[in-house]
C-alpha cells in the first residue's frame, strides 16, 4: 500500500468511496458512483486512481479497470477543462453536426478525441445520440446542453470559456480545487 | 422549465402532454393544484386492491414505450406479488436509440408524471423500492427528477405511510456512463449491479430473477408516465383511442429534416403523413422527404411512397418496419443513403457490447465494407458482402436487439434504395442532390 502523501486521490474522497457500498442491495453496484467521485477529483481515471478505487471498495483492481474501460463517460486519458460532446449521429449530421465537428476541431486546435487544446481548456468527442434530437444540432458541454447550434454560437462558447479562464487568476494546482470548480459549473 | 418543442396543450388526444406548458409544472404544487396530480396515486393506494390497477392498465391495452412494445399489464402480472423478499421497480430512463428524444421531453416538463406512475406500479406488483436508471448525460432532466422525488419525500408520497396507506415507498436514482446498450432491460440490470452491461441471457426473465437477482419490473419512462393518465380515466376510456391493437397516444420524436422538429403526442392511426407534414412542417422548402425512420434508427426504413403507412404497431409490422421507440427520422432528398447508413452501422459497431459474436464482428465487418464503397473501391463483392452481414446479424443469433438492428439498417436500406447502393458500389458515383460525386 502506498503512502498516504502519494496517494492518487485525497483521504476525504476515498472516505466518502468506502462509505458508498452500503448504500445499494449489493456493494458492487457503487464501483460506477465511486468511479465518478475519482474522475471528478483529479479528472481522468489513472491507473493508481482505479486501484485506490478497487481498494477502498475491496474489489479486484482489473475488474473495476474492466468497468471503466467500458463506459464512454468515464475517460482514461486527460481531457480538456471543458470538453465538448458533439453529437454526429444522424438527425444531428443531417442537419450539419459534421460543420460544427469542423468547425471546433480547427477553433481549439485538435484532431482528435484524445488530444486536448495548448492551453489545457479544451477537448472534443464526437459522440452518438444525446437524446435532444428536435434541437439539433447539438452538443453538451459542462453539464449542460446546447441547442440549434450554429458556426456563431459554437464560437461564442469557446470565446466565453477562454475570457473567463484568463480573467481568473492561474488555475488551481491542487486537485481538489479543481474539483471544486467543476461542481460551481455543474450547478450553475 | 425546459423549453418546449412539439405537443402541449388541452385536447382529446392530448393525455401525456395535456398540461405541458403550464407555467411550473415540474413543482409538486403546480402538478397537484392545476394537473389533477397524485390523484391516481392516492386512489391507487386507497381504493383499489394491486391486481384491480394492473387489471386496469391491461385494460387499456398500453403497451411498452421503450421500443419492444410488449403489453405492460400482463408484464405486471409476471410478477409474484406475494412472493417473500423484496421485489423492486427499474424504471429505463435511459434513453438513447438515436432519435428518440421522448423521454427527456416528459422528464423536463412534468417529472411528477413519471413519479406518480412509478409509485402506482411499485404498488401494485409489490415492490417497496423503485430504481430509476438515468443516462449520464441527462443532468437537466436528473436535476428535475432528484428535485421531484424530494418534493414528493417531503410531502409523505415518498415514505414509509403515503396517503397513511401502511405501504412503504422509495424511489433512488442510478446514473448510467454512456452505453446504448444499457437501454436493454438485462445489460440494464447489470450495470446497476456494477458490471459491465452485456445482456444476460433469458430466461430466468427479470420478473422472476432481476436487480440483484429479484423480481423485477422494468418499464420505460413514457410507459409509466401514462398509468396515472390511464387511473384518472379508466383502462376502457384509454382503450377507446389510438386502433384496437395498438390504443392510446405515443410521443414520437421528429427530427431530421423537418421544419418544426419536435416531440408530439400521436393518437395511435395516424399516418407519418399526417405526422411528419401536418406536425412537423414537412422538408425544408424545395426538398423532398426521401426516406423515414419510424421508431429509431433500428427501426427498418421507408421510402417516400409509404408515408401513409399508419403509426400502430401492426402496420408499421405489416410494412416490415416496427413502432420501436417512436423516433421518427426524416432525411430529405439531398442526402445520401449509403452514406446516412454507413453512419448507423458506425454507431452500432461502437455500441455493440462484445458478448456475441455475429454482432462484435458483423458491425464492424459492415462498417469497413461501406468505408470501401464509399471510397471509391467497391464492386459487386462488396454489395453481397453486406447483404450477407446483414443476414448473419439478424434472426435471433445474438442475445439482445443490438445484432439485429444493424442488420435491418443495412437490409432495409439496400431494399429500397438498391439502384443509389449500386451508383456508389459498382459506378463509384453518388447521384443524390447536392452531394457530389467521389465525395
Amino acid at each position: 500500500m502506498s503512502s498516504p502523501e502519494k496517494s492518487a486521490l485525497s483521504s476525504h474522497v476515498l472516505d466518502e468511496i468506502k462509505e458508498l457500498p452500503a448504500k445499494y442491495p449489493q456493494p458492487r453496484s457503487a464501483v460506477m458512483p465511486a468511479l465518478d467521485l475519482a474522475q471528478e477529483e483529479i479528472g481522468h481515471l489513472t491507473p493508481e486512481a482505479m486501484s485506490e478505487v478497487a481498494e477502498a471498495l475491496q474489489l479486484d483492481p482489473g475488474y473495476v479497470e474492466g468497468v471503466a474501460t467500458f463506459y464512454s463517460l468515464f475517460h482514461l486519458e486527460p481531457i480538456g477543462k471543458h470538453r465538448f460532446y458533439v453529437c454526429t449521429n444522424l438527425s444531428c449530421m443531417l442537419r450539419g453536426a459534421n460543420e460544427i465537428v469542423d468547425h471546433l476541431k480547427q477553433k481549439i486546435d485538435v484532431s482528435s478525441a484524445e488530444q486536448v487544446s495548448s492551453d489545457g481548456l479544451f477537448s472534443l468527442e464526437e459522440v452518438e445520440c444525446l437524446g435532444a434530437c428536435e434541437f439539433a444540432p447539438m452538443l453538451r458541454l459542462d453539464h449542460r446542453y446546447h441547442y440549434d447550434l450554429t458556426l456563431e454560437k459554437v464560437d461564442a462558447l469557446i470565446d466565453e470559456r477562454r475570457s473567463s479562464s484568463t480573467a481568473q487568476a492561474s488555475p488551481p494546482t491542487s486537485p481538489r480545487g479543481g474539483e471544486v470548480k467543476r461542481r460551481k459549473k455543474a450547478d450553475g | 422549465m425546459a423549453e418546449l418543442r412539439g405537443s402541449s396543450g388541452d385536447t382529446p388526444h392530448h393525455i401525456l402532454t395535456r398540461w405541458f406548458g403550464t407555467p411550473d409544472l415540474h413543482t409538486l404544487d403546480v402538478y397537484e393544484s392545476k394537473a389533477g396530480g397524485y390523484k391516481a396515486l392516492r386512489k391507487a393506494l386507497l381504493d383499489m386492491a394491486p391486481a384491480e390497477i394492473t387489471g386496469e392498465v391491461k385494460t387499456s391495452g398500453l403497451r411498452g414505450r421503450g421500443g419492444a412494445g410488449f403489453a405492460t399489464g400482463i408484464k405486471w402480472g409476471f410478477i409474484n406479488r406475494d412472493a417473500p423478499g423484496p421485489k423492486y421497480v427499474v424504471v429505463n430512463a435511459d434513453e438513447s436509440e438515436p432519435g428518440t428524444a421522448k423521454d427527456r421531453y416528459i422528464l423536463e416538463n412534468s417529472p411528477h408524471m413519471v413519479v406518480e406512475g412509478i409509485l402506482i406500479a411499485a404498488y401494485a406488483v409489490g415492490a417497496n423500492q423503485a430504481w430509476v436508471y438515468i443516462r449520464g448525460e441527462y443532468d437537466e432532466p436528473y436535476r428535475m427528477l432528484t428535485e421531484a422525488i424530494e418534493q414528493a419525500r417531503a410531502k409523505g408520497y415518498i415514505g414509509p405511510k403515503p396517503f397513511g396507506k401502511d405501504y412503504p415507498l422509495d424511489i433512488r436514482l442510478y446514473r448510467g456512463h454512456g452505453a446504448y446498450i444499457c437501454g436493454e432491460e438485462t445489460a440494464l440490470l447489470e450495470s446497476l449491479e456494477g458490471k459491465r452491461a452485456q445482456p444476460r441471457s433469458r430466461p430466468p426473465f427479470p420478473a422472476v430473477k432481476g436487480a440483484w437477482g429479484r423480481p423485477t419490473l422494468l418499464n420505460n419512462v413514457e410507459t409509466l408516465a401514462t398509468v396515472p393518465a390511464i387511473l384518472n380515466m379508466g383502462g376502457a376510456a384509454y382503450a377507446k383511442l389510438g386502433t384496437d391493437k395498438s390504443p392510446g397516444t405515443r410521443l414520437l420524436t421528429v427530427s431530421g429534416n423537418v421544419r418544426k422538429p419536435g416531440v408530439y403526442e400521436v393518437e395511435f392511426g395516424k399516418t407519418f403523413r399526417h405526422v411528419i407534414f401536418e406536425l412537423a412542417g414537412g422538408p425544408p422548402e424545395g426538398r423532398k422527404v426521401k426516406v423515414f425512420w419510424p421508431g429509431g434508427s433500428s427501426a427498418p426504413v421507408l421510402p417516400e411512397s409509404m408515408l401513409d403507412v399508419t403509426t400502430d404497431a401492426e402496420a408499421l409490422a405489416a410494412a416490415r418496419s416496427m413502432a420501436g421507440s417512436g423516433g421518427v427520422i426524416v432525411m430529405d432528398d439531398t442526402h445520401c443513403i449509403v452514406k446516412a447508413a454507413h453512419r448507423l452501422l458506425r454507431f452500432y459497431a461502437y455500441e455493440s457490447c462484445g458478448k456475441c459474436t455475429p454482432c462484435r464482428i458483423g458491425q464492424d465487418w459492415a462498417v469497413r465494407t461501406y468505408e470501401r464503397i464509399l471510397a471509391n473501391e467497391g464492386s459487386q463483392i462488396e454489395l453481397d458482402t453486406l447483404q450477407r452481414v446483414s443476414d448473419g446479424l439478424q434472426n435471433g443469433r445474438c442475445l439482445c436487439g443490438l445484432g439485429d438492428s444493424g442488420g435491418w439498417v443495412i437490409d432495409s436500406t439496400l431494399r429500397h434504395f438498391r439502384e443509389e447502393y449500386e451508383d456508389h458500389a459498382l459506378r463509384h458515383e453518388c447521384n443524390v442532390g447536392k452531394v457530389p460525386a467521389n465525395a
